[in-house]
């Protein structure tokens, strides 16, 4: 069975439409790219899987629920995480707390157990704390040690895009969606980060859904890629079909391409 | 820097610093501070206000400038001279706006300029004739705008010390009605040090206080960065023991405040304790969750009707007093947790409809709610409850075991109590599961939402807890003056809260408890200061926002956050970089 199922997802702006009929499944333990130009309607679709948005038609289903018009904190607590296209990290928050927040859901002290500091409360804290290195040492020694203490907003650009990701490695998500990880990354950045996807899905069991930009990396790291173009699915398949697809090249690269080619 | 250039810009300064004497004058404040003694006779609060406006004038007329890609800094002679001369033009504006005013007649402007007096001149002309006055007071501005335009050429070191020393003298000069009696009551002679008569520091007094503490902040300034590592050394049992003793010191200070400061004190530092208390509250709701909150004073109000209703307080009416429609009557202390409770529920219902809005909305609504709790109060539906205008009076004392607290001396372990109760509380949901929720909240709600947190709950919370500690300031507020009047909860409440938590630094506690201590208790202690409160407030908000917008004792997480616009655009350059990659990336396998 399909951890992930979109059926026929409609969403519109006003008279845009972002997504049209689109169905979608994600199968336990694969991991699916998702590429087509911009404006797409790639990030509507992750928005629309993480209840940011409501689809206006269609329904997605995780696990076995149907989780269409749930709040996003509940969906994550479901076990859907996201990462965001550009980093939305909690900036003043130092990295470790950025990570510990990802244990809010998995975590119940309230109100009154912080106050009176029950053992409970106190026990689950240091869970929370241990957790969350655990995510921050999915990358090496980059999150760990010293940089534990400082803000967010000191750490280098890509070091933010993989504290983005250990923050969601944090909730202890199920299906792990990956918007553009590694845009304004470095090649060698770029290659590293590609290897650990497949070592999320490998050693943590995740599946994961990415959007990419980056032709190597979706060629490195999909089972399967999905093609999108005006909200529509233009091409489904494995690296070497979509590339070749001629809907695909298309709508990259204009038609006039295509005839010349 | 060309001296036409200069000269310009001092004018233009001086002008300013000049309309801000006129201003001083008119709206009465230079009159007001004049009884108001700082150093023996010789400075007058009013005189050192006349002075330091073109001494501001002159620091800002030798500010550096930037012309055809360089960087400018006026040499230390030209800047003294431009300062000099910003000084003089302010001098000279406040002549020319005496001379207008004895042209027109002091008593024909009274009418409209009520603060325009021969009082006011005076202050201005340094208790001389016009004609002397203006002699003297041209050339001391000048002499003022020089020293204001030195200062940029004092080595960094020396000015810091410097600017201490100078600040707590001026400290120790306002607080000439609570040091005395400090002092007298430890059994140490204070009339060396203060002047008998005029209320302010003998000039041996000053020259002590400027010398210990500029010596003492020039020796901590050299031995600062070893002092701080040897504190981060200490191991942490050692420093959780200093801890320990840090807060019985503390509690055994407090203990004997009110024995110290006698009963006039006290009452005052009553009142500052439960606008702390307010402020702790608010606090949470502004400084934590990030909730901009102007219409706190409902809060207040509620708690003080609620424990009114609650103890078995009576209503004013034209027949006597009577008891309100509905009425308790419980013990204070039986009362609190109910009136928390109330707190809770009034948090839910401001909160509930302000879920959806945020940042400047959201102030507007709150600020609404804040004038239909005073509408309520004061309207005749409610009067049979809670006596419309004439409030409620006979509101029970908190006693226990039959010892009251409505003594000012008592009041104040009964509001300091509550206060540290709230700190504790404060601190304890700062490093919680609770305090990460509400912090990710405040610095991106959606992020924070997608991350599992049901934003939702958490703003409810933030209201729920932060409304539970301003009811219960009312409440304090109510025991205290045994009165409920409505016109106790009017908007200002809601500003003065949020005025403390701004200047103090917001989500910082000390920084609440700093602010809580200058905007309460220097009004407090100073009558003088209590009709230009708000101006006051004003000025200060501005200068803060400015000089200083993370706030006094700020949280070192919000100094980050202020410091956050480069680091933005830094990113967006960086995506639109990798925009550009990505594409030429798509193109070439494409093809």
């Amino acid at each position: 069975m399909a951890l992930l199922e979109c059926r026929g997802l409609t969403k519109s702006f006003g008279g845009l439409a972002a997504l049209q009929d689109l169905d979608l499944e994600v199968s336990p333990g694969e991991i699916v790219s998702v590429i087509g130009p911009n404006g797409a309607g790639k990030t509507t679709l992750f928005n629309v899987i993480t209840g940011i948005y409501e689809p206006d038609q269609g329904e997605v289903w995780f696990n076995g629920h149907n989780i269409t018009g749930l709040k996003p904190n509940q969906i994550t607590k479901l076990g859907i995480a996201r990462t965001f296209q550009t980093v939305h990290l909690f900036p003043n928050m130092t990295v470790l707390e950025n990570a510990m927040v990802g244990q809010h859901c998995r975590t119940r002290a309230g109100l009154f157990a912080s106050i009176l500091r029950l053992p409970w409360q106190r026990a689950e804290e240091e869970r929370v704390r241990a957790k969350a290195r655990q995510a921050l040492a999915f990358f090496g020694p980059r999150l760990t040690g010293y940089r534990e203490d400082q803000p967010a907003s000191m750490l280098s650009y890509a070091n933010r895009r993989r504290l983005e990701i250990a923050r969601a490695l944090a909730t202890e998500p199920k299906l792990l969606l990956l918007d553009e990880p590694t845009a304004g990354m470095n090649p060698v950045e770029t290659q590293e980060l590609t290897r650990l996807i497949g070592k999320m899905r490998d050693e943590l069991g995740l599946t994961i859904l990415v959007i990419e930009h980056d032709m190597r990396v979706v060629k490195g790291v999909s089972d399967r890629v999905v093609a999108l173009d005006h909200g529509r699915k233009i091409a489904e398949g494995s690296y070497e079909e979509v590339a070749h697809d001629e809907r695909v090249i298309e709508a990259y690269l204009g038609r006039r391409a295509v005839e010349s080619a | 820097m060309p001296a036409s250039f200069l000269l310009r810009r001092a004018l233009r300064s001086g002008g300013v610093g000049g309309a801000v004497l006129i201003y001083l004058a008119m709206v009465g404040m230079l009159e007001k501070f004049a009884p108001l003694d700082l150093v023996g006779t010789a400075l007058p609060l009013s005189r050192l206000l006349v002075l330091s406006a073109p001494a501001v004038a002159g620091y800002v007329a030798v500010r550096p400038r930037i012309h055809a890609g360089e960087v400018q800094r006026p040499t230390a002679g030209p800047a003294m001279a431009a300062g000099a001369a910003a000084g003089a033009a302010a001098g000279a504006v406040a002549v020319a706006w005496m001379v207008l005013v004895r042209t027109i007649g002091v008593d024909a402007l009274r009418g409209i300029f009520v603060s325009v007096t021969e009082g006011a001149l005076g202050v201005l002309a340094f208790g001389l004739g016009p004609a002397a006055g203006a002699a003297v007071l041209v050339p001391a501005a000048a002499a003022a705008g020089a020293v204001g335009a030195a200062v940029r050429h004092v080595p960094g070191p020396v000015a810091r010390a410097l600017g201490l020393a100078l600040a707590s003298t001026l400290l120790f000069a306002l607080l000439q009605r609570i040091v005395p009696t400090v002092l007298f009551e430890l059994g140490l002679d204070p009339y060396w040090m203060y002047d008998r008569v005029h209320g302010g520091l003998t000039y041996l007094g000053a020259l002590v206080v400027l010398g210990v503490s500029g010596v003492g902040s020039w020796q901590t300034a050299a031995r600062r960065a070893r002092v701080e590592r040897r504190i981060r050394e200490v191991p942490p049992e050692a420093r959780r023991a200093v801890r320990l003793v840090g807060v019985a010191v503390l509690l055994l200070v407090l203990w004997v405040t009110p024995q110290l400061i006698g009963s006039v004190l006290s009452e005052i530092m009553g009142t500052v304790g439960v606008f702390l208390l307010m402020a702790l509250g608010l606090n949470i709701v502004v400084g934590y969750a990030g909730l901009l909150d102007l219409g706190y004073v409902a809060f207040f109000a509620a708690g003080a009707y609620t424990l009114g209703l609650l103890t078995g307080a009576n209503l004013v009416t034209a027949f006597g007093l009577v008891p309100p429609a509905i009425v308790a009557h419980l013990d204070f202390w039986a009362a609190v947790p109910l009136v928390m409770l109330v707190a809770a529920v009034v948090g839910l219902l401001i909160g509930a409809p302000v879920l959806r809005l945020r940042g400047d909305y959201l102030a507007i609504v709150t600020l609404g709610f804040g004038e239909i709790v005073r509408i309520l109060v004061t309207s005749n539906w409610l009067k049979p409850l809670v006596g419309g205008a004439q409030g409620l009076r006979d509101v029970t004392d908190a006693a226990i075991f039959g010892i009251g607290f409505r003594d000012p001396q008592r009041f104040f372990y009964l509001v300091t109590g509550f206060c540290l109760l709230a700190i504790f509380v404060s601190r304890r949901l700062a490093n919680s599961r609770v305090g990460r929720a509400w912090n990710a909240m405040r610095e991106d709600e959606q992020v924070a939402e997608a991350m599992g947190i049901s934003t939702t709950n958490y703003k409810l919370l933030a209201f729920a807890t932060g409304g539970a500690l301003g009811c219960l300031s009312g409440a304090l507020f109510a025991v205290k003056l045994g009165t409920i009047q409505p016109g106790s909860f009017e908007i200002p409440v809601s500003i003065t809260a949020l005025a403390i938590v701004i200047l103090g630094g917001m989500g910082s506690i000390p920084g609440v408890v700093v602010g809580a201590l200058i905007l309460m208790g220097l009004p407090g202690l100073l009558a003088e200061f209590e009709e230009f409160r708000f101006l006051m407030y004003g000025a200060v908000l501005i200068a803060i926002m400015i000089l200083r917008p993370q706030g006094l004792v700020p949280n070192v997480r919000r100094m980050r956050e202020l410091q956050e616009e480069e680091r933005l655009q830094d990113a967006w350059l960086r995506a639109q970089e990798a925009r550009g990659e990505a594409l030429t990336g798509a193109g070439e396998e494409g093809s």
